[in-house]
């Protein structure tokens, strides 16, 4: 078990700098890179930890990904920047990579020559299981981003004008 | 009635197009473009109306308590994604209601954020190919297979970065550069580096995925811009298409 809990902890550092490099790819300020690595390890580490608990992925990624989106908008607050410029970078390490992968060769197969009578049942079964993980995977990591955003739209704008009072810059 | 007026309201026009095309180009979401632009007019004392699509931007600016108004339609520039922008404006809009900030000092202060630098080349494709070997990582791939996955991104995105300044068609840049990713991870799968083809190949394109136009697609439809919600879902889909097209291609040619 503690081995687990190891593992798991190194892939947070792992969800980070996959975060961090998505940060920069999107040409973020400077000032938002360091709570981008965090906020990309709390969200995949909340995923994890669910999954290890035995929460289907779809499920542990929305909940990671309305972690994310809770804490870009208080990220927003104190960092001065829209909450997205936190939160997207930070759900993107969440997308289902391996499983929109899986799901393109299965398409590719199907769509060939190589599938025989038997094979065809389960090759389509595959792909449909893994095109529907992938589907639902991006919904929830949209959604739970989304949310947070829009229900703290009115009081984010409140909050910023009350600390921007107070800020020199 | 008069000309001085009159250009007075063109002069604030001129520069909510500015504002308003910038955000749209760079990432921000239909609901932002509209709050900013509105804030910002309001705050000069002016009533805007707008039309927002996401290639081209309408308003019409009207004076408060006054009659005379005045409209304009602005194309908006292809869509990339710069954060520090679209961050700049929104301090900037807060800093016009409460520094009530001039039509030209705010053109000055757009003009800056447009010249802001960005990271280096060298950091940014360094550290997004750092970001392809984590991928790599968490999809269970070993030490070899990260190497080859930042190796892959590295070239991957060096060539789409190529191929924009070179004024290709944004979806066929990103056909050349998954391409040239997954050749690279595909060949180290048939030469023999890594233990299993999933990883490397899998995770090499990944730095290519329409991770901003989805999510703005998403709030866009959430917030009731079904329009432009449904046009950004249709970019992101033709942009997964370009990537598994150029996979695609590298996995036939390697045999994989």
């Amino acid at each position: 078990m503690s081995l687990e809990f190891i593992s798991i902890f190194e892939k947070g550092i792992w969800f980070g700098f996959a975060a961090l490099g998505f940060g920069v790819l999107f040409n973020v300020p400077q000032r938002a890179l360091l709570i981008i690595w965090l906020m990309g390890a709390a969200g995949g580490l909340t995923k994890l930890l669910l999954m290890l608990f035995s929460i289907d992925i779809v499920l542990a990624t929305f909940a990671g990904a309305t972690l994310v989106g809770i804490l870009s908008v208080s990220a927003a607050h104190n960092k001065h920047a829209p909450p997205l410029v936190f939160s997207i970078p930070a759900v993107i390490p969440m997308v289902p990579g391996a499983f929109a992968y899986r799901m393109m060769l299965g398409l590719i197969k199907l769509s060939g020559t190589a599938v025989t009578n038997e094979t065809y049942s389960q090759t389509l079964g595959e792909t449909a299981s893994n095109g529907l993980k992938t589907l639902f995977i991006l919904i929830s990591l949209a959604v739970g981003v989304a949310i947070p955003m829009l229900i703290s739209r009115k009081e984010t704008i409140k909050r910023i004008r009350h600390i921007s009072d107070s800020d020199a810059e | 009635m008069n000309g001085e007026h009159i250009k007075k309201i063109k002069e604030v026009e001129e520069m909510l197009l500015d504002v308003g095309t910038l955000l749209m180009s760079n990432g921000a979401s239909t609901g932002r473009v509209r709050t900013t632009v509105n804030r910002i007019a309001e705050a000069l004392g002016y009533e805007v109306e707008l039309l927002i699509t996401s290639r081209s931007l309408m308003l019409t600016v009207t004076e408060e308590n006054g009659s005379d108004y005045t409209s304009s339609v602005r194309r908006t520039p292809p869509h990339g994604v710069n954060f520090k922008l679209v961050s700049g404006i929104s301090r900037m809009s807060w800093r016009i209601i409460e520094d009530k900030l001039s039509v030209e000092q705010i053109n000055q202060d757009l003009s800056r954020l447009r010249s802001l630098p960005h990271y280096p080349r060298l950091v940014v494709l360094s550290l997004v190919a750092l970001a392809g070997a984590s991928f790599c990582r968490l999809f269970g791939g070993d030490a070899v297979e990260m190497i080859v996955a930042f190796v892959a991104t590295f070239v991957g995105l060096f060539i789409r970065q190529e191929a924009i300044k070179k004024r290709f068609n944004p979806y066929l840049a990103i056909v050349f550069a998954s391409f040239a990713a997954s050749m690279i991870s595909g060949l180290s799968v048939r030469l023999g580096t890594g233990n299993t083809s999933e990883h490397a190949l899998a995770t090499s394109v990944l730095f290519l995925i329409p991770g901003v136009p989805f999510i703005n697609s998403l709030t866009d439809l959430l917030d009731g811009n079904t329009l432009n919600g449904i046009v950004r879902g249709v970019n992101g889909f033709i942009i997964a298409f370009s990537i598994a097209f150029g996979l695609m291609l590298a996995m036939k040619i390697c045999g994989i």
